[in-house]
């Protein structure tokens, strides 16, 4: 047994890592944030600005992260399902080897392959057209919110589904095998049995596939060229072109706040369960 | 086997050697903002141009993108450094906006007297940089022109003016395609055409004196351009736009001229397309050399922007090689320019149209409030 001061050595490199890489930057944005540009002082001026300028971005980058998560948790929900409570072999196998593909993909990669796959004349399309199923005419680019969604589910999805087969595979099988006994059918099972158990596992990996999806920069830059959209393109923006650290981080602030909620949701959720 | 291998390894072995050789002698720091054809003009042309007529000097280049914010990350670097004796970054290629802030902050050295080149420019770019006195601290290197691209495959009558382009581009949904303002300069000198076409008077934009009362005309241009905006295509860059007119994915947008030409001399856009100016005009703006104040190496920096703007260097790199308009005085490349090269600047657009149509952007302030309203009013 070391004694408590020894433990506190121990740990001490760890800890200075946190505050040097974590805690100061972020305490620093935090003061920065709420210091006003012109005139010096303190103040709400970046926060006012932020709204004014990029209100409907902080709304969008909501809904479309939003969105993603829950398409995420639907997929991911329905191929670690399979992985669990399927039967054909064959399929298990080739689900098994292919689904975990896009983890391995970089986002700026993931982005840059949608943007040949979903442009007006992409890949999509072109083969849409060869199949005889569109016209050159009728096709459209998919380069705006909906490529955003794609490419965030698509990249998103193996991970949440990873944390969720491995929940579910370390289950107790006599739950499932007692439902099945009673004739349900593996919808029910999924939906009534399983998933109900590894909630835990499931809230974690969305929660983090939220964090992650608010904190890409590569994706919206380089598919959605359009407005409004995600927070981390304007911020881009405002410390590229104008130098403008404090409305920056204000936005950073407004995107804490954002998965911060999320979290807060999902904890107050897991605490009302254990009670 | 042994020897077949040992005798492809050694040319590459030498060759290591010798960039260390070169390493290890005195290097000129070029940060260039703009898009890469910019980056490309120092490293294949102008930086082994001048490595081969001073031995012992090798030219490193960085780009920092298109944009203000290629020339702010140059900005900022040099601020960063303001308390040290001596400066990492030798030459600086940057746009007006924010040469002209680091003329004010201090940051640049008065060089163009020393210089024989200094002389060969008389324009007014060259003393005034959106209404900030920068007269002796830089040399244009080209001067560049936005104009509108189209296809004429698919476009029949091509607008000759602002409105006309608005009015085909509602009738026309998705195929008239601009890169926004955050994405490259040739999205923004798009809206500042807009402004000047719609916005008030455009001439006390260009030549001040800077009065926001000038500006009340904005609030309805911009909430037109929010309107037109719901019938384009948004491209992803000045290259971007490029891109989507060769594949047909948009017919109509703005571009840079010299860009336009380069591709199609490149032979990556499709030689049938074909721009033009359309009144009462479009911007252009010249993108500057200068030298931080505290250059480590400014006797070779001056050297570096004296060949750079001398005739034979702008008429044959410049103009010929790159398709940009003389930084210097056209005066001054007759004799070092035939004819047939210079004639390919004016295809599309005559010269008079230039003359006519080919505007500064606006003064420093309006500059700055146009693009603040343009994200106030139009993207929010």
């Amino acid at each position: 047994m070391i004694s408590r001061k020894a433990s506190l050595l121990l740990i001490a490199p760890a800890l200075a890592l946190m505050a040097a890489l974590f805690l100061y930057p972020l305490g620093f944005s935090l003061v920065s944030a709420f210091r006003q540009e012109d005139g010096g002082g303190w103040g709400a001026g970046n926060f006012l600005r932020a709204w004014q300028f990029y209100s409907a971005d902080i709304v969008f980058s909501l809904v479309i992260v939003g969105l993603s998560t829950l398409l995420v948790a639907f997929l991911a929900a329905a191929i670690a399902g399979y992985l669990t409570l399927g039967e054909n072999r064959w399929c298990l196998a080739v689900l098994r080897w292919l689904y975990r593909w896009p983890l391995f993909i970089p986002f700026v990669v993931a982005a840059q392959l949608m943007r040949t796959f979903l442009a007006k004349n992409g890949m999509m399309n072109n083969a849409l057209v060869e199949l005889g199923l569109l016209t050159p005419f009728t096709t459209h680019s998919y380069l705006d919110w909906r490529g955003i969604v794609i490419t965030f589910v698509w990249k998103q999805t193996p991970f949440v589904a990873l944390l969720l087969a491995g929940a579910m595979a370390a289950l107790d099988r006599s739950t499932i095998e007692a439902a099945r006994n009673l004739g349900a059918s593996r919808l029910r099972l999924l939906w009534d049995v399983v998933l109900p158990q590894v909630r835990p596992s499931f809230g974690t990996g969305l929660i983090l596939s939220f964090v992650t999806m608010m904190s890409v920069l590569s994706v919206p830059m380089m598919i959605n060229a359009q407005t409004p959209t995600l927070l981390t393109v304007d911020m881009a923006w405002r410390i590229n072109a104008y130098g403008d650290y404090g409305l920056a981080n204000a936005l950073g602030l407004i995107a804490y706040a954002m998965t911060g909620l999320v979290a807060w949701f999902y904890l107050r959720q897991g605490l009302k369960e254990n009670r | 086997m042994a020897l077949q291998i040992a005798k492809t390894l050694l040319p590459l072995a030498l060759t290591l050697a010798g960039t260390g050789i070169a390493q290890a002698q005195d290097t000129l720091y070029v940060a260039t903002g703009g898009s890469q054809n910019m980056v490309d003009y120092v490293t294949d042309y102008l930086g082994p141009m001048f490595e081969a007529q001073n031995p012992g000097w090798s030219v490193n280049v960085v780009g920092t993108g298109p944009g203000d914010a290629g020339s702010q990350a140059i900005l900022e670097k040099l601020t960063a450094q303001k308390a040290k004796d001596s400066w990492d970054t030798d030459v600086i290629v940057t746009a007006q906006l924010k040469t002209a802030e680091m003329v004010k902050d201090g940051l640049l050295m008065k060089y163009r007297d020393d210089i024989d080149t200094g002389k060969l420019v008389t324009s007014d770019v060259a003393k005034n940089a959106l209404g900030t006195d920068v007269d002796g601290y830089v040399m244009p290197m080209f001067i560049s022109q936005t104009a509108i691209a189209y296809n004429p495959a698919l476009v029949d009558h091509v607008p000759t003016s602002m409105s006309g382009i608005r009015d085909w581009a509602e009738a026309h949904k998705g195929a008239f395609g601009y890169n926004g303002i955050k994405n490259g300069m040739s999205g923004v000198a798009f809206t500042t055409a807009w402004i000047y076409a719609f916005g008030g008077d455009a001439d006390v934009l260009m030549k001040g004196p800077y009065d926001k009362a000038q500006e009340a005309g904005w609030d309805k241009a911009f909430a037109a351009l929010k309107t037109f905006d719901q019938s384009v295509t948004f491209t992803p860059g000045n290259a971007g736009t490029l891109d989507m007119l060769n594949r047909g994915e948009i017919a109509m947008g703005p571009v840079w001229v010299d860009m336009f030409y380069s591709w199609q001399q490149d032979g990556r856009l499709n030689p049938g397309l074909k721009i033009t100016l359309p009144e009462p005009g479009m911007p252009g703006q010249p993108y500057y050399y200068a030298i931080p104040a505290k250059a480590a190496h400014a006797e070779a920096a001056k050297k570096f922007i004296a060949l750079a703007t001398s005739p034979e260097v702008q008429a044959e790199g410049i103009v010929k090689k790159f398709n940009w308009y003389p930084g210097i005085d056209a005066s001054h490349l007759q004799g070092v320019l035939d004819q047939a090269s210079w004639d390919k600047l004016f295809t599309d657009i005559p010269p008079e149209t230039l003359a006519k149509n080919a505007k500064p952007f606006p003064l420093g302030g309006y500059f700055t409030d146009m693009l603040e309203q343009y994200e106030t009013q139009v993207t929010n």
